[in-house]
């Protein structure tokens, strides 16, 4: 371990130039910490508007429902389905849909009716918080209903206004009942703004007399497992009629956007560490030139090429250890309060994003994990070990007069 | 001056006569007679009558009784009367709109244009169909495609392809009558690709008020075709005097 030891003094036998190198790597490895959370945190963040709101992190549904979405294509068992996620710990709310039309005054529109059991809702997933005006739907059936915040503005309705509802019931017979508007969502994605008349399941039932159908089973683990355990622990209960899906096979078009998103922030990522790399083989290259003469006299009083190369890229290591921990503290603390404060984008713009009917958050929030700490770190050593190899091969393979006579 | 008047009144004929004869050449006149009367065959100048309506889908089928009364090509209305659930349920049609009047929660309410492709009161019928005033002669142009016997019927068949500015959903209308009386005996629709999408088949020929009409009209989805909608006439008057109240939006919530 003799050589640790000779690197380690051999480090701080120049502090300046120590110094330099270290500050340099210290601030590049915070940088790309820093810069990492906030792609991660940009990733995340869209993954979770997209699922966290309604979808989830997978759904069951009959085989052939969302071909057409009929009211007839409905799960077999959703009540074993419920349960084999409660068992798992997984969050679910089971839906009932079916088209009809929605009557405010003068003004009438055909919207997409959704039979849900807002308790569910509440605890499952996110939407029931995002009310532009007014609130959600109480637990007990109560002739409320919830609009898309377009759906609402067609139809002139406000909080509190009665709507009409007529539709085709499962029976073939024509429904209609009055509603009570409770509340308006804000903007979440254009089916949910123009269709979505969000109604109690017993409500569902009553006007549609669906009989108890549930056309859909959302699931939601928020992050406990993946999508796919997901889909693995509810399997078991879902007959062979219906199907279990990740949010990547309900949406694959939003799947393929974040899959691109996430190659565009890797080449991103690549250019950036690329720049940071070839700033620190600068420095390091430079250090290790400056020493050329030195390693000639080592190498004359009878250092062997061997000894060398290893002195040099041992200093390297040890002096790429200090920097880079360094950095991480930096770099972690710079994330962490981005976590905490978000950079808030609604500045440059308006206050609604939304894209390819997923809202996007105005917050930019960074996400520390292990993997935007390690890769920046582990990066940088290898960066500053490959640096000063070459210059130390080149040094280890001089002839030591001419070493010495290095300028 | 009765000389003058005649020869006038003849030199009006002789002038507009190439104008009336312009599309008669694309189209022949026998064919446009037919269609004529097709269109023309429940529209009196008024009626009243009640029906039975029988529509069968894959999920289930039910029966109504139905009471309508029409004014001109503009106005008519149609009251449900049976089953319970949907008795007084009315659709008023005035012009190109079309209100429905929903008696459990005693609201008027209008079909939005984006509706008007959906179904009428559950069945086959489209409310596009109900509000559609096109004259066959004169959104489309016409062959007489067939003529002769057709299981032992003289039958004259037009075909009808929709002119490019005409308001019509259809790729393609054909028209079956009897040779005899010019009562239909189908009418066949195809869609934009020119696949078969309904058949209307017409049969009981009967005679109401001194008119002879069909009075069961079948109508069968091509894609669907174990589904039905079968709309039998019970009774129905021809020209009874109807005031234009009945037609109006406040008549319609009594």
């Amino acid at each position: 371990m003799t050589f640790l030891l000779h690197a380690w003094r051999n480090i701080w036998r120049n502090g300046k130039r120590t110094a330099i190198t270290v500050v340099a790597v210290t601030l590049t490895t915070a940088v790309l910490i820093v810069t990492l959370s906030l792609m991660r945190g940009f990733g995340d963040d869209m993954v979770h508007n997209a699922t966290r709101l309604v979808v989830g992190d997978a759904q069951v549904h009959e085989a052939d429902y969302r071909l057409d979405r009929s009211i007839y294509k409905s799960i077999a068992n959703p009540d074993g389905i419920l349960q084999a996620a409660q068992k798992a710990g997984i969050d679910a709310a089971p839906r009932s849909f079916s088209f009809g039309l929605v009557s405010s005054g003068h003004k009438s529109a055909g919207a997409m009716f959704w039979g849900v059991s807002p308790a569910a809702e509440k605890t499952a997933f996110e939407l029931a918080k995002e009310m532009f005006e007014g609130s959600y739907l109480s637990d007990q059936a109560a002739g409320q209903v919830v609009l898309g915040r377009k759906l609402a503005k067609s139809l002139h309705a406000q909080v509190g206004a009665e709507i009409v509802a007529v539709v085709q019931a499962a029976d073939g017979s024509l429904g209609n009942e009055l509603f009570q508007v409770i509340g308006i969502l804000k903007l979440a994605g254009e089916e949910i703004d123009r269709g979505a008349a969000i109604i109690h399941r017993q409500d569902f039932d009553s006007l549609f007399v669906s009989g108890g159908r549930v056309h859909e089973i959302a699931l939601n683990a928020w992050d406990r497992m993946s999508p796919e355990q997901v889909v693995a622990k509810v399997s078991p209960a879902v007959s062979e009629a219906s199907v279990a899906q990740t949010w990547r096979e309900l949406m694959p078009q939003l799947a393929s956007m974040v899959d691109m998103m996430d190659a565009a922030l890797a080449i991103f990522g690549f250019i950036f560490f690329l720049a940071a790399g070839l700033g620190v083989m600068n420095t390091m290259l430079m250090a290790t030139y400056e020493r050329i003469r030195e390693f000639g006299i080592l190498k004359a009083i009878g250092a062997s090429p061997w000894r060398i190369l290893r002195d040099i890229s041992t200093e390297a290591f040890v002096m790429s250890v200090i920097s880079t921990s360094l950095g991480a503290i930096i770099g972690v603390a710079a994330s962490l309060y981005l976590e905490a404060h978000p950079i808030d984008l609604s500045v440059f713009g308006s206050g609604d994003m939304s894209f390819s009917g997923v809202v996007f958050n105005p917050l930019w929030r960074a996400t520390v994990d292990q993997q935007t700490v390690v890769v920046p770190v582990v990066v940088m050593w290898i960066v500053c070990v490959l640096a000063s190899l070459y210059p130390a091969t080149k040094a280890a393979r001089l002839d030591p007069i001419r070493a010495i006579n290095h300028v | 001056m009765k000389k003058l008047r005649l020869l006038s009144l003849l030199g009006m004929i002789l002038w507009t006569a190439p104008l009336l004869a312009g599309p008669e050449e694309k189209s022949d006149a026998g064919a446009r007679k037919i269609l004529d009367r097709v269109d023309d065959l429940y529209r009196g100048l008024s009626s009243h009558g009640k029906m039975a309506m029988k529509v069968k889908t894959e999920h289930w089928s039910r029966e109504m009784k139905i009471e309508a009364w029409s004014k001109g090509k503009k106005k008519s209305l149609m009251r449900i009367l049976s089953p319970r659930k949907e008795k007084g349920m009315t659709t008023l049609k005035s012009g190109e709109n079309i209100w429905n009047y929903l008696p459990k929660v005693k609201r008027v309410i209008k079909v939005p244009s984006s509706m008007m492709g959906g179904s009428w009161m559950g069945s086959h019928f489209t409310n596009d169909d109900l509000v559609k005033e096109s004259r066959m002669a004169e959104d489309f142009t016409f062959t007489k495609s067939f003529e002769g016997e057709r299981d032992g019927v003289k039958v004259e068949e037009v075909a009808c392809i929709p002119k490019a500015d005409a308001a019509v959903v259809w790729g393609k209308v054909v028209v079956l009558v009897r040779e005899a009386d010019g009562q239909p005996l189908w009418i066949k629709y195809y869609d934009e690709d020119l696949e078969l999408a309904r058949t209307m088949t017409f049969s009981g020929f009967k005679k109401f008020s001194g008119r002879l009409v069909p009075s069961i009209m079948l109508i069968v989805p091509a894609d669907k075709p174990e589904e039905f909608t079968q709309v039998t006439y019970l009774e129905m008057a021809f020209d009874v005097k109807l005031a234009d109240r009945l037609f109006s939006l406040r008549n319609l919530q009594r």
